[in-house]
């Protein structure tokens, strides 16, 4: 639920940069969804475009979210791998990682997240 | 001839895009109320605890008993988070220790700028005295609160006996961030198939540097170390 709340500070600043740069709307936004962040990429997605429209300047803004591979540790041999999430069981849900998976350098599975904590305004395309 | 796509006709114009690289996290305005906040409570003269559980782990009991123990050997001060209702500072104020009661009215977590309006109700209401320790109470929630900082210097994480040994992994960005992981409630070990191994290794797993306790507020099991580090950490002895 706190998607909400991040999708209206997104917003905020949306309309701050939009006044810095005299520009009237704003077309595109890029932003990277860390795979740690606590934040549901749909969520977000969805409350982004109830919110957009509130405003003249973000109505026809296209929100783009990039989502990094998540990246883990082993911690027995210290090698970094990145995994993809497993294919969600529910259509148009992102999967995530579940269940056992193993270092595919020592097959340990001691495997802790590494970065990929935080939400990034990367981008914005104006006119 | 159009300069922007090259062909004859002049009727039409392209409007100016432009593309600016903005590169800032979204949780710069918290992360940035947060450090103001953990100044604030520098000056206050105290160490911060941002409290972080499920609803029914045990949190409020936890600190009643912990108020209890440390007597007047410290001076406490509580920040209680919650959707509605006094009821949990109402409880913390029954034993003698003032308490700021927030409710967010629906929101499901706290953030650093409703910490900010609740220091400054806290320091009201110690009219300036200053304190040891500060416990923030976050909303009951083990996903939200995990994404931000309230300004504490640490993170405590309680997960109850009848939760389930399975949290850490299945909750991982909030273990991921946390300081000290308490299994609360462990008078009902017998009760439950809770497995002490898997959570204590699994939360280790995910968050290497963690400090693990194991109590129960109720028979006083585990209690001692709990006020050991709380003691320690105020006399910066825990880094």
């Amino acid at each position: 639920m706190h998607e909400l709340s991040l999708a209206q500070s997104l917003l905020e600043q949306l309309l701050g940069l939009a006044r810095q740069h005299n520009a009237d709307t704003i077309s595109k936004v890029t932003v990277i969804l860390g795979p740690f962040s606590g934040i549901v990429a749909d969520s977000f997605d969805f409350g982004f475009n109830i919110l957009k429209k509130e405003y003249q300047e973000t109505k026809e803004a296209e929100l783009i979210l990039e989502k990094p591979t998540p990246e883990y540790l082993c911690l027995e041999c210290q090698h970094i791998s990145a995994m993809e999430p497993a294919e969600s069981q529910i259509p148009g849900v992102a999967g995530i990682i579940t269940g056992k998976h193993s270092c595919p350098k020592c097959n340990s599975d001691r495997l802790s997240p590494q970065g990929g904590t935080d939400l990034i305004l990367k981008q914005i395309e104006m006119e | 001839m159009c300069d922007v796509c090259g062909c004859q006709l002049h009727e039409h114009h392209h409007t100016d895009s432009k593309v600016v690289e903005v590169n800032q996290s979204l949780l710069d305005a918290n992360q940035k109320q947060a450090e103001s906040n953990r100044s604030h409570i520098e000056k206050m003269g105290a160490i911060a605890i941002n409290l972080i559980s499920s609803p029914g782990s045990g949190k409020t009991t936890l600190l009643e008993h912990t108020i209890d123990a440390l007597g007047d050997s410290l001076k406490i001060g509580v920040i209680e988070g919650d959707i509605e209702t006094e009821r949990d500072a109402d409880r913390i104020r029954a034993k003698g220790v003032p308490a700021v009661q927030l409710t967010t009215g629906g929101a499901c977590h706290l953030d650093a700028p409703m910490v900010h309006g609740g220091l400054h109700v806290l320091e009201h209401f110690c009219h300036g005295a200053p304190l040891d320790l500060i416990f923030i109470e976050n909303v009951g929630n083990l996903v939200c609160p995990a994404t931000f900082d309230l300004g504490e210097h640490k993170r405590v994480i309680l997960l109850s006996v009848p939760e389930g040994s399975d949290k850490p992994v299945k909750y991982p960005t909030t273990f991921k961030g946390a300081d000290l992981f308490l299994i609360t409630k462990t008078d009902l070990l017998p009760h439950f198939d809770f497995d002490m191994e898997e959570a204590q290794q699994e939360a280790k797993t995910i968050q290497p540097d963690l400090d693990i306790i194991a109590l129960s507020a109720t028979s006083g099991e585990g209690f001692d170390q709990w006020i050991a580090y709380l003691k320690a950490l105020v006399a910066k002895q825990v880094s």
